[in-house]
């Protein structure tokens, strides 16, 4: 089949909240039950109208989709696989926490279908961890990991943060060393971001933070370390054994269609990019009273030529393979160097881009500044590009 | 004495901010009921939004009171509630030449303060008798004994018998009303000579034209007569005159000598109507105008630049209309490379500017730029030619002057006695020359230094308040000019200078102040992709060098899952906060961080 679709399910349930997470999430297990039927029949919705997509990747993320019940879990596989067209190569991840997964449970899920995992650790230093206000311990996440790996799991992603409360330079790089001991297929190196309405954004004057050099310090170190160890950068977040790159998250940056079920999960579908409130009881009562007029969708919108142009730049520079200008002339009909030429050359000039035959990339330190680069260059209204696109060149 | 000038009493309400002087006057209203409590917005004199906020009063206003005595008799009292700072020392003097007397309102727990004392000494030029009052006394820290006794020491004003009140609980408010009556003698003038009128104040207004407030000396006018204002020389023909009422204007066939009242004739322009003024009759005028009349003359420039280049008509449109009513503010436009078009604006003084300022941003909604405010510098070249620069951008090369001279006041501090210290040591930090120091009693002694005006038109009233914990008062006046070594100091950015933020300093203090900006705006500007070094130079010599070090750090390294509108807001949001900055060559710099070199703390 042509269309190939992504699923994300969202599953809004954590056993207690982490202090820096803004994700849509809620701790009331009494719900759990009522939300798998409610997902289910979201499915069921959506099942008819997408027969012909193939889909070859199920991302199950959170919030904590381990605090289900392995009754619900398999619940919840047996509706993806009822409603849609599984690819058999398809790349079915779970998002576990360390604490909440044995053995056991996870020898179940990957009989069930699971093929891969992605375990969040964050740091290997507990204090840290602490700082976080993660519920589980080093020793918690190594005893997951191994367990993981006794399941047969072969394809292990591991979420790893820097910019950590109390978090130094040399204590990162403990934890990256931990990481690269244990020889996850999938690493995922994120920074810390303190988001607005989060208990870290309330008492931030309080937080000891790494400033912005060394922040630098310990991102320039993961990618050297990793890279070192035979991982392959492939985006700014995202280092992979070659061939074990997340198909899932892939799609985002190649501008690929994908659903997302659940409140605040968000969806790329028919050029229109929509997703759903962040609100847990309308969501479940939308659903089960199928004839009544309720609205959950938060954002909806169709993707203008001018704002997919924008997107496809913002999203293919992520990746280190960076922006073909040939495939960019394919798509749109545009010469990128034509339109960003004066800003190529000083930034090709100065080490923050690279230019490899027809391609653009960020070198590792321009990749770390590429939101002002890309605020400098891109426009998503900008006048220029809506009078290219509207055929005015064709160079 | 025509029966008419006895019931009439002429007054004004003298105080330093916050002694209370608006609240008082709001009684005062209250008692005589010429407004019920309950309609009474608090302190109705003050009623443009941002005197009240700040408590104080910026453009002098005046009431009619219609007060029915218990002795039977009906009096006409004219309140001229006068401007608070010294900003608006001209403006005061005006005012109160059109009283016969003057309500000193001294704070029970603080007591004499710089302006009191300097408004009481006007007032005592102006020959008016003064009446104080002592306010507050509902607070617990009230000495009415001890500030009695300050009045008559410092003032040598009688106080035994003067009124002890709270304006704010209406105490004793009848005692004032009683004062006011016995101790401020009637108007005195001839209704049958030529016309003699002060204006004191002025305000336009779109349907009447310009509305003139005046203080009748001699004569009479009415409804067809001409007039003429004596120093400005222009002519006009009168269509209304009345009395300001609690509730508006409200006209009146004529006004007498002894009236204080308002006039309106169809005038286009404040600037015709300057406060100080003489009107007389066109036709047989009387020869000689009241005397003190002088135009207000700016002494503090600075320019002004919308943030965002594309107001620049708007700009210009809100200073027209800020103008309409503010004869003192001038402008002319000006181009900066750095900034674009603004305007070269005059003000009084910093209070005056920094009004002008907050008005122009909250009422027309702009976003500013302003640079260092300079004083006028007057400079005798090589050549032989004297010029008045008041833009450091157009100050001479080192090598064509002759002789700089700066802009000198006389002012003087008051201030409770452990604080004389600190404040000496700040005088002469700005390169105060120290006069003499007075006791107004045990505890608070009053200073007096000579200080060029550039000196204190930063932040001298700020570090004031912080080295005496807000006690110290302070009020200066012009006193010339002083020969002085002065030296332009430039700020480059990237090796390029940035016109806007050169400045005058004396030599003495080039090399600190160079420093102290370097820094200042190393801090305030913002990373970029490259790093941007911070000079400060003198001629051609680097005096002061900081770095803005390259950015390193500005990622999206989180991954929201697939919500990608989050994205491209952020990155959106960061483009419009792009286009606020001001491109200077290769550095961006935000209006934040140009400002940021106008705030020297210490």
């Amino acid at each position: 089949m042509e269309n190939k679709l992504g699923l994300y399910i969202h599953i809004p349930f954590c056993s207690s909240k982490c202090a820096y997470c803004d994700f849509y999430s809620i701790t009331e297990p009494k719900k759990h039950q009522r939300y798998i039927d409610s997902l289910i029949l979201h499915m069921e919705d959506y099942s008819e109208t997408l027969d012909n997509y193939d889909i070859d990747s199920v991302f199950i993320g959170g919030g904590t989709p381990t605090v289900l019940s392995k009754k619900l879990m398999i619940t919840l596989l047996d509706g993806i696989f009822n409603n849609f067209n599984i690819t058999k190569d398809a790349e079915i991840t779970l998002e576990a926490n360390p604490a909440t997964i044995d053995t056991g449970i996870l020898k179940r899920y990957r009989s069930e279908g699971i093929n891969r995992l992605s375990i969040g650790m964050q740091s290997s230093c507990d204090n840290e961890l602490k700082a976080l206000t993660r519920i589980h311990t080093f020793d918690e996440f190594e005893e997951s990991f191994r367990a993981a790996r006794k399941a047969k799991f072969d394809n292990i992603n591991i979420d790893l943060m820097y910019g950590i409360p109390e978090q130094t330079t040399a204590s990162f790089k403990m934890s990256l060393d931990a990481v690269c001991d244990l020889q996850p297929e999938h690493v995922s190196v994120y920074g810390l971001k303190i988001e607005d309405n989060t208990p870290f954004a309330e008492k931030i004057e309080t937080l000891v933070l790494p400033d912005e050099d060394e922040e630098y310090a310990m991102y320039e170190m993961a990618v050297n370390t990793l890279t070192q160890q035979d991982y392959v950068q492939y985006e700014i977040s995202n280092f992979a054994r070659p061939g074990f790159e997340c198909r899932h998250n892939l799609k985002y940056w190649n501008c690929k269609e994908y659903l997302g079920l659940g409140p605040a999960a968000h969806s790329y579908l028919n050029d229109c990019r929509f997703s759903f409130r962040r609100d847990m009881d309308l969501y479940m009562e939308a659903m089960e009273k199928i004839d009544t007029e309720y609205d959950i969708l938060d954002e909806c919108y169709n993707i203008t030529p001018k704002e997919r142009v924008g997107e496809y730049i913002m999203l293919q520079l992520r990746l280190n393979q960076g922006l073909d200008t040939e495939r960019f002339r394919e798509l749109f009909n545009l010469n990128f160097e034509r339109i960003y030429g004066k800003y190529l050359k000083i930034y090709v000039e100065n080490d923050f881009m690279k230019k490899d035959k027809s391609t653009y990339s960020f070198t590792t330190k321009g990749r770390y500044v590429s939101n002002y680069i890309l605020s400098a260059m891109l426009d998503f209204d900008s006048n220029i590009i809506s009078n290219i696109v509207n055929g005015t060149d064709k160079s | 004495m025509s029966s008419r000038f006895k019931n009439i009493r002429n007054f004004s309400i003298i105080a330093h901010i916050d002694h209370g002087k608006s609240t008082l006057a709001d009684r005062i209203l209250e008692y005589t009921r010429s407004v019920q409590s309950r309609d009474m917005e608090e302190q109705l004199l003050d009623n443009m939004d941002l005197e009240r906020e700040r408590g104080i009063t910026i453009k002098a206003h005046a009431v009619n009171l219609q007060y029915n005595a218990p002795d039977g008799e009906i009096y006409s009292l004219n309140l001229i509630d006068t401007p608070g700072h010294v900003d608006f020392g001209y403006e005061v003097s005006r005012s109160l030449n059109a009283c016969e007397g003057a309500l000193l309102v001294v704070d029970s727990t603080q007591g004499i303060e710089a302006q009191s004392l300097a408004n009481a000494y006007l007032a005592s030029d102006a020959g008016l008798e003064i009446v104080p009052i002592i306010n507050k006394i509902d607070l617990p820290a009230a000495d009415v004994e001890r500030v009695r006794a300050e009045i008559e020491d410092t003032l040598a004003i009688p106080a035994d018998d003067c009124p002890a009140i709270s304006a704010k609980q209406g105490t004793n408010i009848d005692q004032v009303i009683e004062k006011i009556i016995t101790a401020i003698p009637p108007p005195s003038g001839d209704e049958s000579s030529p016309l003699k009128c002060l204006i004191f104040d002025s305000y336009y207004d779109s349907y009447m034209g310009v509305v003139v407030y005046v203080r009748v000396f001699d004569g009479m006018v009415g409804p067809g007569d001409f007039i003429r204002l004596m120093n400005i020389g222009s002519e006009f023909q009168v269509i209304d005159v009345g009395i300001m009422s609690p509730f508006g204007l409200t006209k009146r066939e004529k006004l007498y000598a002894g009236d204080v009242g308002y006039i309106t004739a169809s005038i286009k322009d404040v600037s015709e109507t300057r406060v100080g003024d003489t009107i007389t009759n066109a036709q047989n005028g009387t020869a000689t105008p009241l005397p003190g009349f002088k135009k207000a003359l700016p002494m503090v420039f600075a320019g002004i630049y919308p943030a965002d280049g594309s107001r620049y008509g708007d700009l210009r449109d809100a200073l027209e209309k800020l103008q309409l009513n503010d004869a003192s503010l001038s402008f002319e436009p000006e181009t900066s490379a750095a900034l674009g078009f603004g305007f070269r604006c005059g003000f009084l003084g910093l209070l005056h500017m920094e009004i002008i300022e907050q008005r122009l941003e909250r009422e027309f909604n702009l976003d500013l730029i302003t640079t260092a405010p300079s004083v006028v510098y007057k400079i005798k070249k090589t050549d032989g030619n004297v010029i008045y620069i008041d833009n450091p951008t157009n100050y001479p090369p080192p090598d064509e002057i002759a002789e700089a001279d700066e802009p000198i006041v006389k002012a003087s501090v008051i201030t409770p006695v452990e604080y004389v210290g600190g404040i000496m040591e700040l005088c002469q930090d700005r390169r105060g020359i120290f006069i003499d120091m007075k006791y107004i009693d045990q505890t608070r002694a009053e200073l007096h230094y000579e200080l060029p005006l550039n000196e204190i038109i930063y932040d001298f009233f700020d570090a004031l308040k912080s080295r005496s914990k807000g006690y110290a008062s302070l009020d200066y006046e012009l006193d010339g000019y002083k020969r002085s070594k002065l030296v332009k100091l430039d700020i480059l950015l990237n090796g390029e200078l940035v016109d806007a933020l050169s400045f005058i300093v004396h030599e003495e203090k080039a090399y600190a102040r160079g420093r102290r900006i370097a820094e200042k705006l190393k801090d305030n500007i913002s990373r970029q992709l490259f790093e941007i070094p911070v000079q400060a130079a003198i001629g051609g010599k680097i005096i002061a060098r900081e770095t803005v070090k390259a950015l390193r750090k500005d990622v999206l390294a989180k991954c929201y899952g697939g919500d990608i509108t989050r994205k491209k807001k952020l990155l959106e949001k960061q483009k419009e906060g792009k286009k606020r900055m001001r491109q200077l060559g290769s550095v961006e710099i935000s209006p934040e961080a140009f400002m940021s070199v106008l705030k020297f703390d210490e």
